[in-house]
């Protein structure tokens, strides 16, 4: 194994039974996930023995669908709420990094500073917010009557939000000295009033891919977690985003790009394709079109014929990369909304690739050395199955390859993810 | 007689060693020595920057709600119970939080919201201008309402986990919120289950004459300082006017023994038993620095004393912090 080789970073994402959207129907997944803390503890475990840089956790201040038909048909209505769910994964796990997902939009920056930090002490310098803006109206009626603010707006809202939290964490907002913030959105008087981080500070990580997505995330983050369905999509990204590093005095080497891969892996190629189809089997139409529909920021794309084409759609307010991902996607492939639908429940528009341990390490690899990744954010489709399919036939294979490491660098997220520790 | 210990703010008695760094392990220990004593539930405090002072809680490196997350893994029996303000959250996201942690702790989890407004917090979170006292009454009072709404969003009976049938959950047993008051709109329902103990415990604390009647409401546990006889009457009185029976709500009394320990056990035990048996009070928020000597000699003086005059129950009674406290639906006392 070549001692300085370039190594990937790796992502556990957990999401309730699993990221497939059926996958609770999956005789092997476990469906009292979202009020099991011990099947979290089992899975963090499994992670952390694998090497995984970090446990990632999706968020939503809010049911998923809007309408409850659909909702009672899929999983994602209960669950976890992150920070806690992490905090308790903390002591219960030793060199794990621990991501969580919070909103700009429904939070307050001192005191999700705070939270993130106490986070980050119990962890001993392992937290990580993967900041969001939050697209959904379903959210945003639970933070008051106005609805879902303009996508400018919710980003304007962000980075004033960044801003003071990163100002926070550094030690380098205080309002005793006079360098309080009084801003267009937010004002904040003292300092905080926890110990510096065991890590100089949390780890940024940022998902949201449009152009003042972008923008952000060049300013701000460490990881940037994104969605891509081709390596040609991967590639320009990754090349667009370490391209607008300089602007902010930033090197490439300062974030790293993890995009989402969806894997079904078992040991023979047959294997995994009945496992895929196994999962496809058990989506409901209506829920399929009802997930496109939501990544389409579209409340009704189910009065169009389900085997017709994507109809023309206006521009979103909602998560605009998103949408224009599954456009290209359509066209290129000229689905119609059924195919479309089945496409996308299994892996919400993130890339899927079914195969062999070694078929998925070609992969993997070839977005790895090709200048679209710099690591995975991987999604098991349900668990804990695959994620222990992942370690167990996916790890070491890479590792073989000396692709990743066989043990951690050291104890914080930054040490793991080879990110700077902040002055 | 029901106990709880508040790591308190505030000084160190004088003569006690402080312990060394305040890390987790020191505070799991705290908290794992307090339930291998039976007591009900620890009360977590949360710092905030209190001008100028050198209190215990600067030295707690957590903020609250996460500090009871990780306790909750490494005990299994004792309450544990987060302070959090009306100020420093949203309504939703506050909920959605203890829920959770309700669901982690298995029923053992318990929201201590203060009423006393900290115009510092308020500069914190883009208020400036603080709030007038009545205002933020009126707000924690909406505050509160809200989130034991979310909190019955879900019937206990919700999920059905029918994975060949299709459905998850019975659409019929989720509920929406759909408030909209003078503070908040929230449209609900929360996205996390039912509590294992119908819904985490409320207690409420720092209250002024005007705030008895939302405790009164919506608390199931209130700590009042003492003197308190006629308070705790009053407040079960008014529980009356609310369709609550006086038993739904627990009053503990705020002691802060630390110098009489000295004294010995009988003086403390006495001290404890006269409010008790004179009904003034349901038990007692024992105020401690989290200095692992202080409860040694509170659990190893004070209550086998109580417990030989008969005042204290030696075991859990069930797994919920409702049961401890006695606030369990039947099924479960
Ligand atoms: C890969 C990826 C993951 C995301 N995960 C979440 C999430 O967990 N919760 C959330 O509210 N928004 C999530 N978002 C939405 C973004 O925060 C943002 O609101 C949305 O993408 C709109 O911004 P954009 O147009 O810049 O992409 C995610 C976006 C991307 C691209």
């Amino acid at each position: 194994m070549t001692a300085h080789r370039r190594q990937m970073k790796l992502g556990a994402f957990l999401w309730a039974t699993g990221h497939h959207i059926a996958a609770w129907r999956h005789p092997q997944a476990h469906v009292k996930a979202g009020v099991d803390i011990d099947h979290y503890i089992r899975l963090a475990r499994t992670a952390e023995a694998a090497k995984f840089d970090m446990l990632f956790c999706e968020d939503a201040a809010g049911v998923r669908e809007a309408d409850v038909n659909i909702a009672s048909q899929t999983s994602r209505s209960i669950g976890f709420e992150p920070i806690s769910l992490l905090a308790a994964l903390a002591v219960q796990t030793s060199h794990i990094g621990l991501v969580s997902t919070a909103s700009t939009s429904h939070n307050e920056p001192y005191g999700l500073a705070r939270t993130f930090l106490s986070l980050d002490h119990l962890s001993g310098g392992r937290a990580g917010w993967n900041l969001v803006t939050s697209a959904s109206h379903i959210e945003a009626a639970n933070f008051g009557a106005t609805g879902l603010r303009p996508h400018a707006d919710r980003y304007e809202r962000a980075r004033e939000f960044a801003e003071i939290v990163t100002g926070l964490w550094h030690g380098k907002l205080d309002g005793a000295s006079g360098s309080g913030h009084d801003g267009q959105c937010f004002s904040v008087r003292d300092p905080l009033d926890l110990p510096r981080s065991p890590q100089g500070a949390p780890v940024m990580v940022q998902a949201g891919a449009s152009d003042v997505g972008r923008d952000l995330a060049a300013r701000t983050a460490d990881v940037v977690f994104t969605a891509a369905q081709t390596f040609e999509e991967a590639k320009a990204f990754y090349g667009d985003l370490k391209g607008r590093l300089a602007a902010y005095g930033r090197g490439p080497d300062d974030i790293k790009i993890m995009p989402g891969v969806a894997p079904v892996v078992a040991e023979t190629e047959s294997e995994a394709r009945e496992k895929y189809e196994e999962l496809q089997e058990l989506i409901p139409d209506d829920v399929g079109v009802a997930l496109l529909s939501s990544y389409l920021s579209i409340s009704d794309l189910s009065r169009y014929p389900i085997d017709g084409p994507l109809p023309e759609l206006p521009a979103s307010e909602g998560m605009q990369s998103r949408q224009a991902l599954v456009i290209e996607q359509s066209r290129r492939d000229n689905l119609s909304i059924r195919q479309l639908a089945r496409h996308f429940a299994g892996a919400r528009g993130h890339w899927r690739i079914v195969g062999t341990p070694a078929q998925i390490a070609d992969e993997l690899e070839a977005r790895f050395e090709g200048g679209a990744a710099d690591g995975f954010n991987v999604m098991p489709s349900y668990f804990p199955g695959e994620l222990d399919a992942f370690a167990a036939l996916v790890v070491p294979e890479l590792q073989r390859r000396g692709l990743f490491r066989t043990e951690y660098e050291g104890r914080t997220s930054r040490e793991h993810l080879g990110l700077k520790r902040p002055a | 007689m029901h106990l709880a210990v508040s790591l308190a703010q505030g000084e160190a008695p004088s003569g006690v060693q402080a312990d060394a760094g305040l890390d987790f392990s020191l505070l799991a220990r705290f908290v794992q020595k307090a339930e291998a004593a039976g007591l009900d539930m620890v009360l977590l405090a949360d710092s905030a920057p209190v001008a100028g002072g050198d209190a215990w809680s600067r030295q707690v490196p957590f903020e609250a709600t996460t500090l009871l997350a990780a306790l909750a893994t490494v005990t299994s029996r004792i309450g544990l119970v987060a302070a959090a303000s009306t100020v420093a959250h949203q309504p939703y996201n506050l909920a959605r939080r203890f829920a959770s942690l309700d669901i982690i702790s298995h029923g053992r989890a318990g929201w201590n919201a203060t009423m006393v407004p900290d115009p510092r917090e308020a500069a914190n979170f883009s208020r400036p201008e603080g709030f007038s006292r009545d205002d933020f009454r009126r707000r924690a009072e909406e505050f509160i309402g809200i989130v034991q709404g979310l909190w019955r969003g879900w019937d206990a009976d919700a999920l059905l986990f029918d994975k060949s049938g299709g459905r998850f959950f019975d659409p019929e047993k989720m509920h929406l919120l759909d408030h909209k008051g003078e503070f908040f709109s929230v449209r609900g329902p929360l996205n996390v289950a039912r509590s294992p103990q119908d819904t985490p415990v409320l207690v409420m604390s720092g209250l002024s004459e005007h705030d008895m009647e939302i405790a009164a409401r919506f608390a199931d546990v209130i700590l009042l300082d003492e003197p308190l006889d006629a308070k705790a009457d009053d407040l079960k009185r008014r529980a009356l006017g609310f369709g609550r029976s006086p038993g739904e709500i627990k009053v503990l009394m705020n002691v802060a023994p630390g110098a009489e320990t000295a004294a010995g056990p009988d003086v403390i035990a006495d001290r404890l038993e006269e409010p008790f048996r004179s009904k003034s009070c349901d038990g007692f928020n024992i105020l401690m620095p989290p200095v692992l000597s202080v409860l040694d000699d509170f659990v190893g003086l004070v209550l086998p004393e109580l417990r030989r005059r008969g005042l204290l129950r030696s075991d859990y009674p069930g797994a919920t912090l409702r049961s401890h406290l006695g606030l369990a639906g039947e099924e479960e006392q």
